[in-house]
């Protein structure tokens, strides 16, 4: 009896703690992508973005991403990787319009998956 | 995380409540939420490893929330009797002094021939020769015989009438004609096959009727041309 509730205490305390440390870590991860992007997505917009503007945002999602990959599922993670990188290329090439859609895209994606992952009944069921 | 946690509580909660539902047949020497948990277990902890795309985490918190929600359950199945009944069932007596208890029979959705096959089982092949049977709640079968059940089990009883309807196959192998067994009836004072619940019959010419609604009893008949089997 004991033993159980040390066990279901201690297992229940365990996830509590790992759902908090999780909700935190990704919503400050992805705020902070988002501000990234944001800066970038200004620069673009403003013509004043080169393609280091660009590849610094990359390599700092890249930094991120080793750490995110633990709590979201690969997939999701891909897909930021692809429209990022179609993002880099299209600045380097100057291909303004098009860099910022895929920006907003990305801008789009940062601001939604925190949300994928909370409780809400639509995201439950 | 918090979606893991609430989908895998959501889907423990439905199958403990459809396995409750099925019935003591669909287990099979567990109680429901032990079986639950085999169910459950196996797939949560094999998706995440087959499949790269999802973390492991995910694989490592379902199965932790399995794991709080099986002792939970097992905590109230211990020290909550109110609640012993609603997660894990009541034994039934499916066999009385009065003979089967065909209401308890239909609530566990079995029939005659289940309870024979049951019976047969535990080592008991006469219906006469228990005092009781019941069914457990983790789906197994106990039954208490009387205390020389063993001298009463000399020949092999086959299932005549099951539920009011004559086993053609059964009564083949007699080889007698279904006359005989209707004339039986008749000398019994019952009208009609179907009000009969069962009729079994031994090699010996020992014979087993309980009317729908009415205690069994017993009999001795002699077989035409001194059959036996």
């Amino acid at each position: 009896m004991l033993k159980s509730l040390i066990a279901i205490s201690s297992v229940l305390a365990l996830l509590a703690g790992a759902v908090i440390f999780e909700h935190f870590f990704v919503q400050t991860n992805f705020v902070h992508f988002h501000e990234e992007l944001t800066a970038l997505y200004e620069k673009v917009d403003a013509d004043e973005a080169n393609v280091e503007d660009a590849r610094a945002v990359r390599n700092a999602w890249e930094a991120r991403k080793e750490q995110l990959q633990v709590f979201l599922p690969h997939n999701d993670v891909a897909r930021v990787d692809l429209h990022l990188s179609e993002a880099v290329r299209l600045i380097g090439e100057g291909e303004r319009s098009l860099a910022l859609a895929k920006l907003e895209t990305l801008l789009n994606l940062a601001a939604t998956f925190p949300q994928a992952y909370r409780a809400t009944p639509a995201n439950i069921f | 995380m918090i979606l893991v946690i609430i989908r895998t509580t959501i889907i423990y909660a439905v199958l403990l409540i459809v396995m409750r539902l099925m019935g003591k047949r669909q287990i099979g020497e567990m109680q429901p939420f032990e079986l639950v948990i085999t169910l459950l277990i196996a797939e949560l902890a094999c998706i995440p490893m087959a499949d790269t795309s999802i973390p492991l985490l995910y694989g490592v918190v379902s199965v932790l929330a399995i794991f709080v929600l099986h002792e939970l359950v097992t905590l109230l199945d211990l020290k909550v009797k109110p609640l012993k009944s609603l997660l894990s069932g009541k034994p039934s007596v499916v066999v009385n002094k009065n003979g089967i208890d065909d209401y308890q029979l239909k609530r566990n959705n079995l029939d005659v021939s289940d309870l024979i096959e049951s019976l047969r089982t535990a080592g008991y092949f006469s219906l006469d020769c228990i005092d009781y049977a019941l069914y457990e709640s983790n789906g197994t079968f106990s039954a208490l015989p009387k205390e020389d059940y063993e001298q009463m089990q000399t020949s092999l009883p086959l299932v005549i009438i099951d539920n009011g309807k004559f086993n053609g196959k059964n009564i083949a192998i007699t080889g007698l004609e279904k006359q005989f067994f209707v004339d039986i009836l008749r000398e019994r004072g019952v009208k009609r096959e179907k009000d009969v619940l069962v009729l079994t019959a031994d090699g010996e010419g020992k014979m087993y009727l309980q009317v729908k609604g009415k205690k069994f009893h017993t009999f001795r008949v002699s077989y035409p041309d001194g059959k036996t089997w």
